[in-house]
């Protein structure tokens, strides 16, 4: 499976790289400063990682999402490269690319932000420490750290986004499971297939009935769609208005619809509100129905040792 | 085996004929389209005539227009059209703008499309 | 103004100079439309209504302007298209909105029928001064 592109699902264009660069303050001096730090960073990063993970291991809710040494080992590494990436003197699409990969990481893990907001808070924490002590001159070290909070801020941010752009990824499948469900599509024989409606039908259901008609149709080459309405509580001009069209849209794309399970007291309503559906096949039975679309496909039902 | 020039090639099936639509339809490749259509009716007669748009994902009035009224051109020339692969959405939406396309058959497929031309060709034998 | 407090998050302003262009505003909003998630329906619908208004400019005014914004409001993410020209105007606009089904050739059935493909149409214009007409398609979540 190929990795898809982290940053094209956040809407992370070069331009809004600029802009936020541009908006968290860094520039090419603090990148060129992170980058004179590389061998500060290349010296301490082993014991900043282990004091790191010693709070996460430490605090109860964190310490499960490391169950053995061998998840812990792993993600060690990742967040070394993580780490040292801070002093890497870029801050371009690759960065930002990488950067997005280590969120959809977290995500996988089902850590809510408030754990790595934590995190990043632990490192900035033991960054501002070494920093201190490493140069002789406190005005050095503020730069210093200047500049990497900026970009952990910078991180902190991509992370968040890829979060929330996963929450409504996982919203929309939701949605689409939905309406699955309510527009159960069967396949009654090769090239037939049968939609039982159940339920009101009201403007924003006929709406998406009428697309997953279209979408199986053409999927399945389906030469006739049986809809039966025996389910639907009220059948009114707008109903039926509704239906006329889906069947409309159907002859479009080459297929014809059969509207079955037409009741007496529907019958009656129809013609009294005026509704002209002549445009449509109607019968009352189901069985008629699918007696009629097998026809159309050249097929007939025979009764056995006739 | 192709038969006319312009954008849209137009090739022979049988006795009918097979256009298959795989560029935006717009200005001139439009009125080129319907053009060579009719020369080539003219040509040579053909009771039917398949156009394939399952390459369009856009259809607007516009385009809709064109083939309906080259339908109705071909129609007057002795040769019925039907118009095959028509895309969900693009169904969807000519018939939510309230279009209703006149002047074509429709079919789902190329097979299906040369299965309707001859079903039409019978019934006018028989009629 | 429609949707007129929502935040701009991008704005793209493209000419309707030759024909092509009707072509190149539509493909420039499907585009938008599937990179904001629409799904195949919404992005022709919205696609769709683009291709008739950017053609109507271009048959009635020969030049124009389509100016395609993606905008938030109240955490909803919306396209908006606006296509202003200075054109001859249109002269009974509910008349033209009534349109119907109709397979006439007329300015009537792109502009009512767009309206139906969209969440907001509006349409601001003067008999000899010019059209501007605006839509919004909202995303579903």
């Amino acid at each position: 499976m190929t990795r898809p592109d982290p940053l094209a699902r956040l809407n992370l264009d070069d331009h809004e790289l600029v802009s936020r660069r541009s908006f968290f303050a860094i520039g090419t001096d603090d990148l060129e400063r992170l980058a004179a730090l590389r061998p500060f960073a290349e010296q301490h990063t082993d014991a900043i990682i282990d004091a790191f993970y010693e709070m996460l291991l430490a605090h109860p809710e964190t310490r499960k999402f490391f169950p053995d040494e061998t998840s812990v080992r792993r993600v060690k590494r990742v967040q070394r490269d993580y780490f040292l990436g801070l002093f890497g003197g870029v801050c371009d699409r690759a960065y930002a690319e990488n950067r997005a990969r280590v969120g959809a990481t977290h995500e996988h893990i089902a850590m809510a932000p408030k754990w790595y907001l934590g995190a990043y808070r632990r490192y900035l924490e033991l960054l501002h420490e070494r920093l201190y002590a490493h140069f002789a001159d406190p005005a050095e070290a503020n730069l210093a750290y200047q500049s990497a909070q900026k970009l952990v801020f910078f991180d902190m941010s991509i992370a968040i986004d890829t979060y929330i752009s996963a929450n409504i990824d996982a919203i929309r499948r939701h949605q689409a499971a939905i309406r699955e469900l309510s527009t159960p599509v069967i396949r009654v024989h090769d090239r037939v297939l049968l939609l039982p409606l159940v339920g009101t039908v009201d403007s924003g259901r006929a709406h998406q009935i009428m697309e997953t008609v279209l979408t199986r149709v053409t999927d399945e080459q389906a030469k006739v769609i049986i809809l039966d309405i025996a389910g639907v509580p009220v059948v009114d001009t707008k109903v039926a208005q509704h239906l006329l069209q889906t069947t409309a849209a159907v002859k479009l794309v080459g297929a014809r619809t059969i509207l079955t399970g037409i009741s007496a007291q529907v019958a009656r309503t129809i013609v009294q509100l005026g509704v002209d559906i002549s445009a449509m096949d109607t019968v009352s039975r189901l069985q008629d129905g699918i007696e009629l679309a097998l026809a159309h496909v050249g097929k007939a039902i025979t009764a056995k040792g006739a | 085996m192709s038969v006319a020039k312009g954008s849209i090639p137009i090739l022979r099936v049988g006795p009918n004929l097979l256009v298959t639509v795989h560029i935006d339809l717009h200005d001139v490749v439009a009125e080129a389209f319907q053009e060579d259509v009719l020369t080539e009716l003219e040509k040579r007669r053909a009771p039917g005539l398949v156009i394939d748009i399952s390459g369009l994902d856009i259809v607007d009035t516009y385009v809709a227009r064109i083939l309906s009224e080259t339908g109705r051109m071909a129609r007057l020339m002795g040769t019925e059209t039907v118009v095959v692969g028509m895309r969900p959405d693009v169904a969807a939406t000519l018939i939510r703008m309230g279009y209703a396309m006149e002047g074509v058959n429709t079919a789902l497929n190329v097979d299906d499309g040369i299965e309707t031309l001859a079903g039409i060709a019978a019934g006018k034998k028989t009629a | 103004m429609l949707a007129g407090d929502a935040e701009i998050l991008t704005r793209c302003e493209l000419p309707i100079e030759v024909e092509d262009d009707v072509v190149v505003v539509r493909r420039k909003v499907k585009l938008l439309a599937q990179q904001r998630g629409f799904d195949a329906f919404a992005t022709a619908g919205v696609t769709t209504a683009t291709s008739e208004l950017t053609r109507n400019v271009w048959m009635h005014a020969r030049r124009g302007t389509a100016l395609i914004e993606e905008i938030l409001d109240d955490g909803r993410i919306g396209l908006r298209v606006e296509l202003r020209d200075s054109g001859p105007g249109i002269p009974d606009v509910p008349r033209v909105l009534a349109g119907g089904y109709s397979t006439a050739r007329s300015l009537g059935l792109g502009l009512s029928g767009s309206r139906r493909l969209v969440d907001e149409l509006e349409i601001e214009t003067e008999v000899g001064r010019g059209t501007t007409v605006r839509m919004v398609k909202w995303t579903k979540f």
